[in-house]
């Protein structure tokens, strides 16, 4: 498998305080993986420094072999990451219309294929039928699916997902595991996910990625850091 | 997918039904005015749709970008003495040409410098509208302190300008009629291409910066180029307007770019709507003809009416009269885009 | 050549310290709740007539200015209270707003007090002679005071509950809530605050100009750069080195030209400052 992303040696701190150490990380293309770790672990800030709204201190990115370190947050994107925020990220006095509209307006897709496009989307993320609703009167949970929407339709390569399922009930919980994965399969998405809720991680059945207090503590698949003495130490803060 | 057959309308097409239909009244109304009317309002409108003009740059600048500008008086008075100074030193070509011509790229380039150097470097809005509070301040006193170029505190006389084809025609634009309808056409041009411009890619791109920046620029597009393409637009626009106001007022003062008239735009667009563009055009003659009128009435009041209008609009109906219009007019389910 | 050096430096810092008096009550503002106080000009000048109202009733020098710079804070309440606190979250609205407070303002003095210049008399017309240079006894003694306010104000900040309070809140507003502070009482004081430093300065500076309907306006853009310059938050250094870089680049540049002028270079060049340091000099560099 191809390899898509890679971080060299990837650091980071603010005026004293360490928030990423040398993180060598690495994703292929088509593949997911969740990244999770204790607050304050440094997980926001490592998908920050991909997306391009934070700058490392020193390491390096590499996304399809260019070197993408420092680049500015609009470039990156052009490039094919795109992000999905903490606190959905879309235009709540614009219609679901609209705002997947703007994803598509990123993309050269032609003007009159613009329209189909957006129906596709929304078909995936299951919001066609609140096609012309005002975003902010939607539900929290299909916000995220929007914001989710808004990075298909600009025809991303890799998502960074920042806990796409907090705030969701269970229910939803599940409906979006299963579209992350519908996602993956069907489309060759690369995704990187930090989440907190575990039944989620287990059903994407994807390889998980510790980071504690800035660096990465272990990797390997669900069960494996389940069963690993150091992460349930780190999660429980055994003496 | 709904069964509803068409297709949900988008941001531009639901406003345009609508306010087009209001526009091409409006151009009904003022292409018939002359010949029902005739003096000084005829005299004077031309002016007032130049402020419109100026009102139009900044309802795309700051109604659809988000970018409030305290400073688009100070590009009118810009292009106001670009015209006087082509008339006092170009020779050969008419010139209100080289002047409308001059105007336009002067101001455009200038907005574009100031823009570039400023978005690109991130500066935040409300940074940015104080900078343009200072440019328009600044405007005040270079025209002031030029005085040999510019004539100070006196002023500069301007000479009306004429239509030429070469040598065979020679159009003068003196009268009132001709010269009313030499403005509505290039007011409507203008218009136009405004309002294709709104509705068109570059268009949606800017309400989703206004609504939200960071989606924008997460998404790909570089937000600083889009905010000083717009503020270049505004800026080329509203000198050019400057320019053809100079040569129809016949004369220019300091105060025309300084900081008192430079907020009296904001006013103008706020009450008329700053998402619609035909709202704020509106507004601003609307606005002007009215303070023309009261001044002459009740001139210490009206500016303190107008003060209270301002707030009223500020905080109650942030459409502005457009938004509310919009609003009164539409479904709940499809909210217009009318507002914010 | 060392006294016209000399004479520069007083200039300098006298128009440093009056600025950093002028630009105060819009640093505590705009520092602290993030408030842009389009109307704080307007603040200075209602200070100022109020101050002329006050002595030609008859009341003395400080007490006069104390109660100038209280009825501006009340005019300040009163437009919290009633519109402002319903905008805090929209930062572009309370901009137009107190923009909409310093149109209705400016016409109402306009109004009550007419347009012509007013004088309020110095109650220190002495002057200091040095020599080279005669200082007015009066701005040095305003220099004085505003040393001691803003030192004032640095006790408050720094040692007192009032002032841990307010930091708090600055520093992380979910925070401070949970934590039981008042938010809405917090933002209302410091906006009665920064009214009230604004409506002191008018009051204080009036002896030195003349009063007119707009003589605030001449400090609004100035003192924005102040802070700007200076750094947002950074109320009390902030203000000093603001007041310092645009008062002593002002005063600079008067030499070669007018002083109209130099204020537009000024402008000109803190705009530049602006954009290379946005968060202001003094403020350390974010991470990003």
């Amino acid at each position: 498998m191809a390899e898509l992303l890679r971080t060299d040696s990837l650091t980071k701190t603010f005026r004293g305080l360490v928030a990423n150490s040398e993180i060598d990380f690495s994703l292929d293309a088509g593949e997911i993986r969740c990244i999770i770790g204790p607050n304050g672990a440094g997980k926001t800030t490592f998908i920050s420094m991909i997306s391009g709204h934070q700058a490392p201190t020193a390491g390096a990115i590499w996304f399809k072999g260019r070197n993408i370190t420092g680049l500015p947050v609009y470039r990156i994107a052009r490039l094919g990451i795109l992000r999905k925020f903490q606190t959905p990220t879309v235009f709540d006095n614009l219609t679901v219309y609209e705002n997947t509209e703007l994803a598509v307006l990123a993309t050269p897709t032609p003007p009159r294929e613009r329209y189909a496009k957006i129906l596709r989307t929304l078909e995936l993320v299951r919001l066609a039928e609140v096609v012309a609703q005002v975003v902010g009167t939607l539900s929290h949970g299909q916000r995220q699916w929007l914001e989710i929407g808004m990075l298909l339709a600009r025809d991303a390569e890799l998502v960074l997902l920042d806990e796409p399922t907090a705030g969701m009930t269970a229910e939803e919980t599940h409906a979006t595991g299963e579209l992350v994965r519908r996602l993956v399969e069907e489309l060759g998405l690369a995704a990187i996910i930090i989440e907190h809720d575990i039944n989620f991680i287990r059903d994407l059945r994807a390889p998980v990625t510790v980071l504690h207090l800035g660096r990465i503590l272990v990797e390997g698949s669900f069960a494996e850091i389940s069963g690993d003495a150091q992460v349930r130490s780190v999660y429980l803060g055994d003496a | 997918m709904t069964a509803a057959g068409p297709a949900p309308p988008s941001l531009g097409r639901r406003l345009t039904s609508s306010e087009d239909g209001v526009a091409v009244l409006a151009l009904a109304l003022f292409a018939l005015l002359p010949v029902v009317v005739s003096g000084y309002s005829i005299y004077i409108l031309p002016q007032y749709m130049l402020h419109g003009v100026m009102a139009m740059s900044l309802a795309l600048l700051w109604g659809r970008g988000g970018v409030l500008s305290f400073g688009q008086a100070g590009f009118y008075a810009l292009g106001a003495y670009t015209m006087g100074l082509c008339y006092r030193w170009v020779p050969l070509v008419n010139p209100a040409y080289a002047g409308m011509l001059i105007a336009f790229a002067v101001g455009g380039l200038l907005a574009a410098v100031l823009g570039y150097f400023l978005f690109r470097a991130g500066v935040r809005s409300a940074y940015f509208v104080l900078v343009t509070l200072a440019v328009s301040i600044i405007a005040e006193q270079v025209a002031v302190s030029q005085s040999q170029i510019t004539g100070g505190w006196n002023g500069m006389y301007i000479d009306r300008m004429s239509l030429t084809l070469g040598d065979a025609v020679n159009v003068s634009l003196f009268d009132d009629a001709p010269m009313y309808y030499f403005v509505l056409v290039v007011v409507v041009a203008v218009y136009a291409c405004l309002r294709w411009l709104a509705h068109a890619k570059f268009g949606k791109v800017l309400v989703g910066i206004r609504e939200n920046e960071d989606r924008v620029l997460s998404l790909g597009f570089d937000v600083s180029a889009y905010k000083t393409a717009t503020f270049a637009i505004a800026g080329a626009l509203s000198t050019f307007a400057g320019a053809l106001y100079g040569t129809h007022a016949g004369f220019v003062a300091p105060s025309l770019g300084g900081v008192l008239f430079s907020t009296e735009v904001v006013v103008w667009v706020a009450i008329g709507g700053r998402s619609s563009l035909l709202g704020a055009f509106l507004a601003a003659i609307g606005v002007s003809f009215l303070s023309n009128y009261l001044s002459a009435l009740i001139p210490a009041y009206w500016p303190l009416i107008l003060g209270m209008l301002f707030l009223a609009v500020i905080i109650f109906f942030r459409g502005g009269v457009a938004g509310a219009l919009a609003r009164w007019t539409r479904q709940p389910a499809t909210r217009s885009a009318g507002n914010g | 050549m060392s006294s016209t050096a000399i004479s520069l430096v007083t200039d300098a810092t006298l128009l440093t310290l009056t600025l950093a008096l002028a630009s105060l009550g819009l640093a505590v503002v705009f520092g602290l709740i993030g408030v842009i106080n389009m109307g704080h000009g307007a603040m200075l000048t209602l200070g100022a007539y109020f101050m002329w109202a006050s002595i030609r009733a008859g009341i003395p020098f400080a007490p006069a200015a104390v109660l100038a710079a209280a009825g501006v804070a009340l005019i300040g309440l009163a437009l919290e209270h009633f519109i402002l606190r319903h905008f805090y979250d929209r930062p572009f609205d309370t901009l137009l707003i107190t923009w909409g407070f310093f149109l209705v303002t400016t016409e109402i003095i306009k109004l009550v007090f007419g347009t012509s210049f007013r004088d309020v008399p110095s109650p220190l017309p002495e002057a200091f002679d040095l020599g080279f240079q005669r200082v007015p006894a009066y701005r040095a003694a305003l220099a004085a005071f505003t040393l001691t306010l803003l030192l004032g104000i640095a006790f408050v900040f720094y040692r007192t509950n009032l002032g841990i309070k307010i930091r708090a809140l600055v520093q992380n507003r979910e925070m401070a809530s949970l934590l039981g502070l008042n938010i809405a009482a917090t933002y209302k004081l410091v906006f009665v605050s920064g009214s009230f430093l604004a409506g002191l300065a008018g009051a204080l500076i009036a002896p030195m100009f003349s009063v007119h309907p707009y003589m605030g306006m001449d400090f609004l853009v100035r003192s924005f750069f102040v802070v700007i310059v200076g750094g947002i938050g950074q109320i009390l250094g902030g203000t000093l080195v603001g007041s310092f870089l645009i008062g002593g680049a002002e005063t600079f540049f008067a030499q070669f030209s007018t002083q109209t002028f130099a204020q537009t270079v000024v402008f000109a060049l803190a705009i530049i400052v602006l954009r290379f340091r946005p968060e202001g000099l003094l403020t350390p560099r974010s991470g990003q």
